[in-house]
């Protein structure tokens, strides 16, 4: 009978995680179960593969394994010598040559300075650093480094090897050197445990693999069907894994209108939950429905459970008044599971970081609903009024996101800032512009561009991006003028506008830090602003057009950064 | 106890590789190298000795000012600067303890450590000018390493202490830092303790004499000083110089243990999320 190296039994980590209250300390914490129930066990000399989606407990397990991290509850057992590996080349530091690096991390992963000392050849050796490795660490290549952090582990002693998603690194050729030592590992009896997002590399090398969900496991055998699992389960949660495709999984379009305005201000549901006071909690943690646009909001619910519910989730959602649909986050898109509620009191809490909306008029939904949003146990529709404030909305923009508009570098631009705070006045274009030609002026190519400066027409929410705004014939006295982005949704709706100056090669751009629309089509037009004249000297209508995608279903127009925090019995 | 002199010996490979790392680290790249040991101290001490002796005119008679400030600055200094460094460490090491999960109290351990062998050079110093000032030392020096233990323990124990504390509250490094300043006034480092008996009522200045590091540089004065003891023998008594600062430095071992043992299961949840 094979001996079990690893064995866990039904073991459970749980994190106390800080509730934080809107102003003054920390007042309660909420505990999350990032492991529940994990049972299996590992025989010497095999591999076991740890799939799952991000954030489903994979690197928690692999901790405890390796003995960083304590269990909460259930029983562990491991025999033998871990080396836990989470990143390569821990503690490296630039100043000190590759060789006394190799003694540092060494030491750090537990080795004795005359075992390194004794292996240190093989490890150059194995690194094929060469003479490199009298040289500070601060000269080498990113792979160099990886290179001689695999090698460290390569040579030093162990049973069991647990490794967190890092052994895509270095060239081809390094690759498969790693991936020999690693088959030469298995050979000898010792024992891999390891996470990783490589299917390729999870198919090769794992006799067995665990499939973990939201700390659950999901399936534990062979690796073919537990990749298949994991597949499955990837697409039935639209979740989007792997880089430089669009895989069909994305959600392209969401909820852009409220579907019941004329049940605005009613209350609807089953009440068998019922929601007792909603408080919106402003930036200096007083209690108003007024908000200044761009500071945090807190949306706070208490309630009533009059009987035992499942899988309730909660949901608030924020429309203008004409009834365009702002933001409509719930805790289901974020991932929390709500087993149930038991008859008491509960609340529960929205804490939006920053209210990207436009000043004006707003209404706002809460809802908890049944597990399918088939039937609701409480729904307050367009029940609460909200005033964002800061400033007139005479074009009656939608959005206020941020952007920086002008390249970092324009001293102009920096100078004008300096001075005036805001770089220009702000006109007012209103809706939709009619196109206006002018002989003078020719507005070019207009395009989205990543942080690599690859042009896009399909991005990301969340996505850093830049607009750029090439014209091609232009007047000389560009300080009169500055560019003026209006960005539409598809249905036409106004959502903000954009102002840039002028830079030289007639020139212009903006940058938007984790541009927040969400899914759907949108368009932008590009207008030219005379200062002088305080009118649109030229305009180009739907200059640029692009798609948004996410990974998430958050309804709305606009994705705005929240947490949710809840009490329940 | 045994449990942690064994991990020390099975991790002093680790230790050795960390104290040589930071202080590799900390000459890297300079043209004076290791021998800013021995400047720093020297200009620290010179700065003080004009300020203090020159434009504020204070003037000791237990011995030659110089001595008076250099053999309380230099333990001072240590203390100090093991603790506003040890106090963010286990923090700021988080990822090392990530990656290979040795036990906690390594890494003030190690910065205490660090800060002791800098502290060596200065403690040379004050040998080698006393010696020469006071034509030698006295018999009471083969404690000096008996006293350094002591202040080894105190700094190693408070090191822990707060840099444990740090990951729960942030608060503490600020505290820490009041304290420590506020404690930096309240121990004759460069003003003489006879002045302090003279302007308090002698139920102050049994209170003034609780603070465990009146004693502490105390002894390193009466340990380094030929005739220190003589000379300070009047405002002192038993129980400041020993008893104070011994019953201390126990009290927080045992607390900086105690704490740890209590929380080490847990401390790893707190550093890494």
């Amino acid at each position: 009978m094979p001996e079990h190296i690893i064995e866990l039994e039904n073991l459970g980590k749980r994190y106390e995680l800080p509730g934080v209250s809107v102003s003054g300390p920390v007042v309660h914490t909420r505990d999350v179960w990032a492991l529940k129930g994990v049972t299996f066990e590992a025989t010497r000399g095999t591999v076991t593969g740890i799939i799952g989606r991000n954030g489903a407990g994979k690197t928690t397990l692999l901790n405890i394994i390796a003995g960083t991290l304590s269990s909460s509850e259930g029983n562990l057992a491991v025999k033998g010598k871990v080396l836990g590996l989470f990143n390569l080349g821990v503690g490296f530091q630039d100043e000190l040559s590759g060789r006394e690096n190799i003694f540092l991390n060494a030491a750090l992963l537990g080795a004795q300075r005359k075992e390194v000392e004794e292996k240190l050849n093989a490890i150059v050796e194995f690194s094929e650093l060469g003479d490199f490795i009298h040289m500070p660490l601060g000269t080498y290549s990113q792979g160099m480094r990886l290179r001689l952090g695999f090698s460290i582990i390569a040579n030093l002693e162990f049973d069991i090897l647990a490794i967190d998603e890092v052994l895509a690194v270095g060239d081809s050729l390094f690759q498969s050197k790693c991936f020999q030592r690693l088959m030469e590992f298995k050979r000898s009896g010792k024992t891999l445990v390891f996470t990783s997002q490589n299917m390729d590399l999870v198919r090769r090398l794992c006799d067995k693999v665990i499939l973990l969900e939201h700390g659950r496991l999901l399936y534990e055998g062979t690796a073919e069907e537990g990749m298949r699992r994991y597949q499955q389960a990837l697409e039935t949660e639209r979740f989007y894994v792997g880089q430089g495709r669009l895989p069909s999984g994305l959600v392209k379009d969401t909820k852009k209108w409220a579907q019941d305005m004329e049940d605005w201000g009613k209350k609807l549901g089953t009440k068998e939950v019922e929601i007792e006071t909603v408080e919106f909690i402003h930036r200096f943690g007083l209690r108003s429905n007024r908000v200044k646009t761009r500071s945090p909001l807190t949306i706070r619910a208490t309630c009533k459970v009059h009987n035992t519910i499942k899988d309730p989730h909660f949901g608030v959602a924020i429309f203008r008044r004409d009834g365009v649909y702002c933001y409509g986050p719930n805790t289901v898109f974020d991932g929390h599971v709500i087993e149930m509620m038991q008859p008491g009191k509960a609340s529960f809490q929205l804490r939006l970081k920053e209210l990207l909306l436009a000043p004006g008029e707003y209404r706002i939904s809460l809802a908890i609903w049944d597990k399918d949003e088939a039937l609701p146990f409480d729904y307050h529709n367009g029940f609460y009024p909200l005033h964002i404030t800061g400033g007139d909305n005479k074009n009656d923009a939608l959005l206020n996101t941020v952007y920086e508009a002008g390249s970092e570098g324009s001293i102009v631009n920096r100078l004008k800032k300096m001075i005036a705070g805001k770089p220009y006045v702000q006109p007012s274009p209103g809706k939709a512009q009619e196109p206006l030609l002018n002989p003078g002026i020719e507005i070019g190519r207009v395009s989205l561009r990543d942080t690599q400066g690859c042009g896009k027409d399909v991005c990301t929410t969340l996505e850093d991006l830049y607009v750029e705004v090439q014209l091609l014939k232009f007047p000389k006295e560009k300080n009169n003028f500055c560019l003026w982005a209006d960005i539409f949704r598809g249905d036409g709706i106004y959502c903000q506008g954009i102002q840039m100056p002028i830079e030289k090669d007639n020139f212009a751009r903006a940058f938007f830090p984790e541009f927040p629309l969400l899914p759907g089509n949108y368009a932008a037009g590009i207008g030219v602003w005379d200062f002088v004249r305080n009118k649109f000297i030229a305009y180009k209508n739907n200059a640029l057009s692009f798609k948004m995608v996410f990974n998430r279903q958050d309804h709305g127009t606009v994705y705005l950064r929240h947490r949710w925090d809840w009490h329940i019995t | 106890m045994r449990y942690v002199l064994k991990t020390l010996i099975q991790r002093r490979s680790l230790i050795k590789e960390l104290v040589s790392k930071d202080l590799k680290l900390r000459y890297a790249r300079s043209r004076l190298g290791f021998l800013w040991l021995f400047l720093s101290p020297l200009l620290l001490v010179g700065i003080f000795y004009v300020v203090f002796y020159k434009f504020l005119q204070v003037r000791t008679e237990e011995m030659p000012f110089l001595l008076y400030l250099m053999s309380a600055i230099f333990p001072w200094m240590f203390f100090q600067n093991s603790l506003t460094g040890a106090i963010t460490s286990l923090y700021d090491n988080r990822n090392l303890i990530r990656e290979s999960g040795f036990p906690h109290y390594l890494i003030p351990l190690c910065v205490v450590l660090v800060n002791l062998i800098q502290f060596l050079p200065s403690l040379l110093i004050l040998l080698v000018s006393s010696a020469f000032m006071r034509g030698g030392l006295p018999m009471s020096a083969v404690l000096l390493p008996a006293v350094l233990g002591m202040h080894f323990v105190i700094t190693l124990g408070l090191a822990t202490l707060s840099s444990l504390l740090y990951v729960k509250a942030r608060d503490i490094k600020y505290i820490i830092e009041v304290c420590l300043t506020l404690l930096f006034y309240l121990t004759p480092v460069f003003y003489p303790l006879s002045f302090v008996e003279a302007s308090l009522s002698p139920d102050l200045f049994r209170l003034y004499k609780l603070n465990p590091f009146v004693g502490i540089v105390s002894l390193y004065r009466v340990t380094s000083v030929k005739g220190g003891y003589y000379s300070m023998a009047g405002s002192l008594d038993m129980a400041t110089l020993v008893y104070v600062p011994v019953l201390f430095a126990a009290f927080v071992a045992l607390c900086s243990a105690l704490y740890y043992r209590k929380n080490k299961r847990r401390i790893n949840d707190r550093l890494f999320y």
